[in-house]
């Protein structure tokens, strides 16, 4: 495998050093980089079924805004959920988060490089070029990182560094909880990976970091530690 | 192990794990299992500390970790409850508060001058004559403060953790147990708390019959079904600390802080055994009647050889055969009853020989000399606190005191219940607690083992009901028939005092009394002139005799009286577990580690790390600032402005919202053009400033200073609630990162990567905005000048920072392009006489002040803060920031908030200054009188030590007056 390094590409990761440093082993997706594995990659699906945490930054994800922003978003064929807080898979494998009624989060499907968000990011900017009409794109790929954290000891993880009870018969899935992650705002999603408990959570992005090393350090007791995209893609391939 | 009893005694120890310790230089033995303070009455060593005020012998009063008597000194923990720390391996204890030795303390001798260190003493000797603390303070606070720091201690990891139940039930005795399977078999998630390593409080160690079989049998049976039970969650060793606001629960353990969201709670936290108040009741071998049974039971451990108990009720009596099961001479029971209910227990303390005293009393218990009671002095009681002159006395290394209970009512109380008592049963009950918090055990005043176990039913019921998981109903309170087990009054004065009402901070019967003398009759004046209650143990064994002593002094009955309040925490918690594993988020752009290769030296600006400025070789600080300094001002240098507040403005409203948000007119701003956007609060004072760039008809993105963006946005956020236009607005500050690129080369740079946009000064300029791309990166170009020099703001989607500067570092190398950190960038930005807000405004600054008057619309309708400043500017200003020169090569350079003076008079204060490199010499902005404003004014200002430095008073800019450079 021809070793790819991410700080040849122009959009990195805040993390992408600290992969380097643990080994990491890159995979591209469209022109972004992402961690394939860690060292050999043993092991890592295991890893990521007991307690686990994967960097997915760098992958497409976008939101939209306003007053019309649900009625835009349906027209481009996103099914919505029904009420705040709530996220639905599309059958395109992308996810939509409504953090409000006038509130989208668009997350790409996290194992292919599909041009959903990019679509969208491109049809928003012709119909609303004028800024008036009451949809407003936000750029949630650079205002927040995406991270997963997997596996069967996520909820008791989450509960040394969050005050939501994110236990999965409380928090089922598709659920989004906006609350506070570390002292950092954070949003929350329960997005199990095939038969494995699974949250993503998103915070700002200039703290990830920081929430990064919180995360490594409360999972630290549960033997947690980083995996790789590949590991994520087993879980859903062997349920 | 000489006071070691046979199995199965000791549920608590393990005979097969023996462990080696050190007590005050001594090796002991004991075992797995064992408290210090178990093990050492093991071996027969019953002095543990010596006392706060008076350095009296102390020992084990309770062996539950509710007293200070215990307290001693671990090697990385001072103040450690040797009835509660478990012995270990090699594990070195020392005594503390002696001098000389645990044995014979030199500072005993402070025991005969009591009757000079009264009640309030502190108070009356240091309030006059006047100056007499300075003579005072050095002797007491070498006296003062228990135990001894580890300086050189590594922390422990301390943790939080946050768990939420349907309800948690603290406290894991009988009631608690039943109230937690009960709760659990409705399908609650139940979490039970306890503080001892296993469940079963006093059914581990009391006597509930005559066998003395029934507490073990009853905890097996609640055992197995808690064991039953997945949906019940246990943790001993385990303290719930305080009770807050929605059933908020801080629970302790070893290395960690749960904070614990309850819905319902049920207190089951029991109560707390009292002592009998008598002359030298502190005396080692003297402890609670519990104490003694908790050694035989958990600990295996003889008590004494000889015992003598005082008693008011029949719990003494359980005890005597427990100490006479445990192969203790139980030389008599003194019990302070005229007429004693002879249940079955005490009947079969009658059966087994043992002399019994009635309307009797432990008067005096002494030592002969040692640190150890050795004989008491019993006496018939003639009346209330008083006994027969002749009494008789009895031998024994061993008094236990059964003379009644108070409820551990302070969690209750912490959650709005009341603590009323009754004069019938001499007793304090708890009332009116919260719909989610029941009560039940002998926290709520039972005390059989049948009616606690119903009573814990009954609060289940009332818990599940309010969950709905059950729609039972309620059956009425449980009663008992049994008589009260406390004694109205087991306090018996002696006229050589020593009659211990608070062991912590050696308070007697005449304390609490020449209080309420003094005039402090109130409980609550009471327990802070006297400091009762105010030890480490809180006044768990003080607060019912003092409010005994305080009512009968002052007339009033002990429900009037009442006791202190009783707030978190509940028992003594370590630094750690509040300082603990604590979240200071970090904020750093995507450039950060370029800055930290190029050698930057980080400093942080509220959560943001920003470079101060970049270490050379061989230069200093100051040398390296003036270095990245000229660099802009001659050639072209590269600042990181990721952390500028950035804030998208969109809608069909964009340009009216701006209009009514900031001082300046926005309705004209062209499309392509950035203006100065100075923020102001409705006081007209100056809150924030940046620029606003349109980059469509209904598109701004507006910038802010790093520290107020928040505000800002909460701010816009706030107005628009009432205005209600047709605007969106986003706080994109993390989405973007941007740089400056400034000096005279600056375009010759960008222009190399950034071929899309025209970068002449005709197509682009000053003040102007554009969309291009640097190199692959799209991004938004702002040609501002905040250091007074050709430049451009390029702000790109985050995680493209590091490739734009790596891309305008490389472009930049044939012209030798540096970075440049807040340090330079402060000095070009003084040089060219911009203000920060917050560093050269404060809290009372207005436009006009700060002269930036030209930054205001006066030909609006509105705008935040508009009216106070028209107001402001009919009347005079008392002053104003100026810029000032300071000629004076050899003069010390002020630093912000250094006064301005008229002679000694204050008249203003220095805002910024630095050296600046350009000009050769220090400048700097200061706030002076208005008589001072004018350009040629001498100012004088106090500067390091006190040294009067005179500035010179100039124009503004100090540099390029005709901004021809960032205009170029």
């Amino acid at each position: 495998m021809t070793t790819l390094d991410p700080s040849r590409g122009v959009r990195r990761s805040q993390l992408y050093r600290r992969h380097i440093n643990n080994n990491a082993v890159f995979k591209q997706m469209g022109t972004n980089f992402i961690v394939s594995h860690y060292g050999n990659g043993n092991s890592e699906q295991t890893q990521a079924r007991s307690m686990a945490i994967c960097d997915l930054s760098t992958l497409p994800r976008i939101g939209f805004k306003g007053t019309c922003a649900p009625n835009w978003a349906e027209s481009q064929r996103l099914t919505l959920p029904n009420s705040a807080n709530m996220s639905a898979i599309q059958p395109d494998g992308c996810l939509v988060a409504k953090l409000s009624d006038q509130e989208l989060l668009i997350l790409s499907d996290i194992f292919t490089d599909g041009p959903q968000v990019a679509t969208l990011t491109e049809k928003s900017s012709q119909d609303h070029a004028e800024s008036d009409t009451q949809t407003y794109l936000l750029p949630r790929g650079d205002s927040h990182c995406w991270l997963a954290v997997t596996g069967e000891q996520a909820a008791e993880m989450f509960s040394k560094v969050c005050g939501v009870d994110l236990r999965p018969h409380k928090f089922t899935r598709g659920h989004i909880a906006q609350t506070s992650v570390a002292k950092t705002n954070a949003i929350v999603i329960r997005h199990d990976l095939g038969q494995t408990l699974s949250y993503f959570i998103l915070c700002d992005i200039s703290a990830t970091e920081f929430l990064w090393d919180c995360l490594l350090d409360a999972m630290q007791e549960y033997d947690g530690s980083p995996v790789g995209i590949s590991a994520l893609e087993q879980l859903v391939a062997s349920q | 192990m000489k006071n070691r009893l046979p199995s199965p005694y000791g549920t608590l120890i393990n005979r097969e794990n023996p462990i080696q310790f050190e007590f005050d230089s001594k090796t002991y033995n004991g075992f797995h299992g064992d408290t210090i303070a178990s093990a050492l009455t093991a071996n027969k060593k019953t002095l543990l500390s010596r006392s706060f005020k008076y350095h009296r012998p102390r020992g084990a009063l309770t062996m539950a970790g509710q007293d200070a008597n215990t307290m001693v000194q671990l090697p990385s923990n001072p103040n450690a409850l040797a009835d509660r720390e478990l012995i270990g391996e090699g594990l070195t204890v020392t005594g503390q508060n002696f001098s000389g030795s645990l044995e014979k303390d030199r500072g005993e001798w402070l025991g005969l001058f009591s009757r000079f260190l009264p009640v309030g003493f502190y108070y009356k000797a240091f309030f006059k004559p006047r100056g007499i603390w300075e003579k005072w303070a050095p002797l007491i606070r070498k006296k003062a403060g228990l135990g001894v720091i580890d300086q050189q201690l590594v922390p422990d990891y301390y943790d939080k953790q946050y768990k939420f139940f349907d309800v948690v039930i603290i406290g894991g005795g009988p009631a608690g147990m039943q109230a937690a399977i009960e709760s659990a078999v409705e399908g609650c998630e139940v979490l039970l708390v306890d503080e001892n390593p296993s469940l079963g409080g006093s059914l581990n160690y009391s006597r509930f019959d005559v066998e003395g079989t029934r507490g073990k049998k009853q905890l097996d049976e609640l055992l197995d079904a808690i064991n039953a039970k997945p949906n019940i969650s246990v943790m001993t060793n385990a303290v719930c600390n305080g009770w807050f606001a929605d059933n908020w629960l801080p629970i302790v353990t070893k290395r960690r802080l749960y904070k614990v969201r309850a819905k319902q709670t049920i207190m089951c936290t029991g109560s707390l055994e009292q002592p009998a108040i008598f002359h030298n009741n502190d005396l080692p071998g003297v402890m609670m009647s519990s104490a003694a049974q908790r050694l035989v039971h958990l600990y295996a451990v003889s008590p004494g050889s000889q015992a003598v108990i005082v008693t008011g009720n029949n719990d003494g009596y359980g005890t005597a055969l427990d100490l006479d099961d445990a192969g203790v001479k139980v030389n008599a029971i003194v019990d302070l009853r005229d007429k004693p209910i002879y249940d079955d227990i005490a009947k079969a303390a009658v059966a087994r020989g043992i002399r019994i005293e009635t309307r009797m009393t432990v008067y005096a218990a002494h030592s002969k000399g040692g640190n150890h009671v050795a004989e008491v002095d019993i006496r018939k009681i003639i009346s209330q606190g008083i006994c027969a002159v002749q009494g008789e006395v009895i031998t024994c290394d061993l008094l236990c005191m059964s003379v009644g209970y108070t409820p551990t009512y302070q969690l209750a109380c912490q959650a709005g219940g009341q603590l009323t008592y009754d004069d019938q049963s001499a007793m304090f009950s708890l009332q009116n607690c919260p719909e989610s918090l029941q009560l039940a055990g002998s926290v709520n005043s039972l005390w059989t083992l049948d009616a606690v176990l119903l009573e814990a039913k009954r609060a289940a019921t009332i818990a599940t009901n309010a969950l709905k998981f059950t729609k039972t109903q309620v059956t009425d309170r449980v009663t008992e028939k049994t008589l009260s087990p406390n004694h109205p009054w087991p306090i018996f004065a002696h006229p050589k005092g020593k009659e211990f009402i608070d062991f912590d901070e050696d308070l007697t019967i005449a304390d609490i009394i020449n209080a309420t003398g003094d005039g402090y009759e109130h409980i609550q004046l009471v327990k802070r002139y006297s400091t009762c209650g105010m030890g480490p143990s809180q006044g768990r064994h003080s607060a019912l005799a003092a409010a005994r002593l305080v009512a009968a002094a002052t007339n009033r009955t002990v429900a009037e009286t009442g006791v202190t309040t009783a707030r978190p925490p509940f028992s003594a918690e370590q630094l750690g577990h509040s300082a603990g594993r604590s979240f200071y988020p970090a904020r750093r752009s995507n450039m950060h580690y370029r800055h930290l290769e190029a050698g930057a030296e980080m400093l942080q600006a509220g959560a943001w790390y920003r470079p101060a400025f970049y270490h050379s070789k061989n230069n200093d600080r100051q040398t390296c600032i003036d270095k990245e300094v000229s660099n802009v001002r001659d050639n072209v240098g590269l600042v990181d402005v990721s952390t500028l507040g950035g804030i998208e403005v969109r809608g069909a409203d964009a340009s009216e919202f701006l209009n009514r948000f900031y001082t300046f007119g926005f309705l004209k701003q062209p499309v392509g053009k950035a203006r100065y956007a100075l923020l102001t609060n409705e006081a007209g004072v100056v809150i924030d400033d940046g620029v606003a760039c349109r980059f469509g008809n209904n598109h701004y993105y507006v910038t802010a200073t790093t520290g107020g963006v928040d505000r800002v946005y909460q701010n816009m956020l706030k107005w628009n609630a009432q205005w209600r236009l047709d605007v969106d607005i986003a706080n994109v500050t993390s989405a973007y990162c941007g740089v400056n690129i400034a000096g005279p080369n600056a375009r010759a740079v960008l222009r190399k990567v950034c071929s899309d946009v025209d970068l002449s000064a005709e197509a682009f300029p000053y003040m102007g905005v554009r969309l291009g791309n640097v190199g692959e990166i799209p991004a938004r170009l702002i040609r501002v000048g905040f250091v007074g020099e050709l430049g451009y703001e390029i702000h790109v989607p985050q995680q493209y920072g590091e490739a734009l500067w790596d891309a305008l570092m490389s472009a930049g190398n044939e012209h030798n392009i540096q970075p440049f950190g807040i340090e330079a960038q402060r000095v070009l930005r003084l040089e060219k006489g911009h203000i920060i807000i917050g560093q050269d405004t404060d809290a009372m600054s207005n436009p006009n002040e700060v002269q930036m008057g030209w930054a205001v619309s006066r030909n609006k309708p509105f705008f935040v803060g508009g009216r106070t400043i028209a107001e402001l500017e009919k009347k005079s200003s008392l002053r104003c920031l100026v810029g000032f020169v300071i000629d004076d090569s050899e003069a010390p350079m002020p630093k912000e908030s250094h006064l301005v003076v008229d002679d000694e008079q204050m008249t203003g204060r220095v805002t910024s200054c630095n050296f600046s490199p350009t000009l050769g010499k220090a400048i700097g902005l200061a706030y002076v009188p208005p008589q001072k404003t004018g350009a040629g004014s001498i100012i004088e200002i106090k500067s390091l030590g006190g040294v009067r430095v005179l500035a010179k008073v100039v124009e503004l800019p100090f540099f390029d007056p005709d901004n021809a450079r960032q205009e170029l």
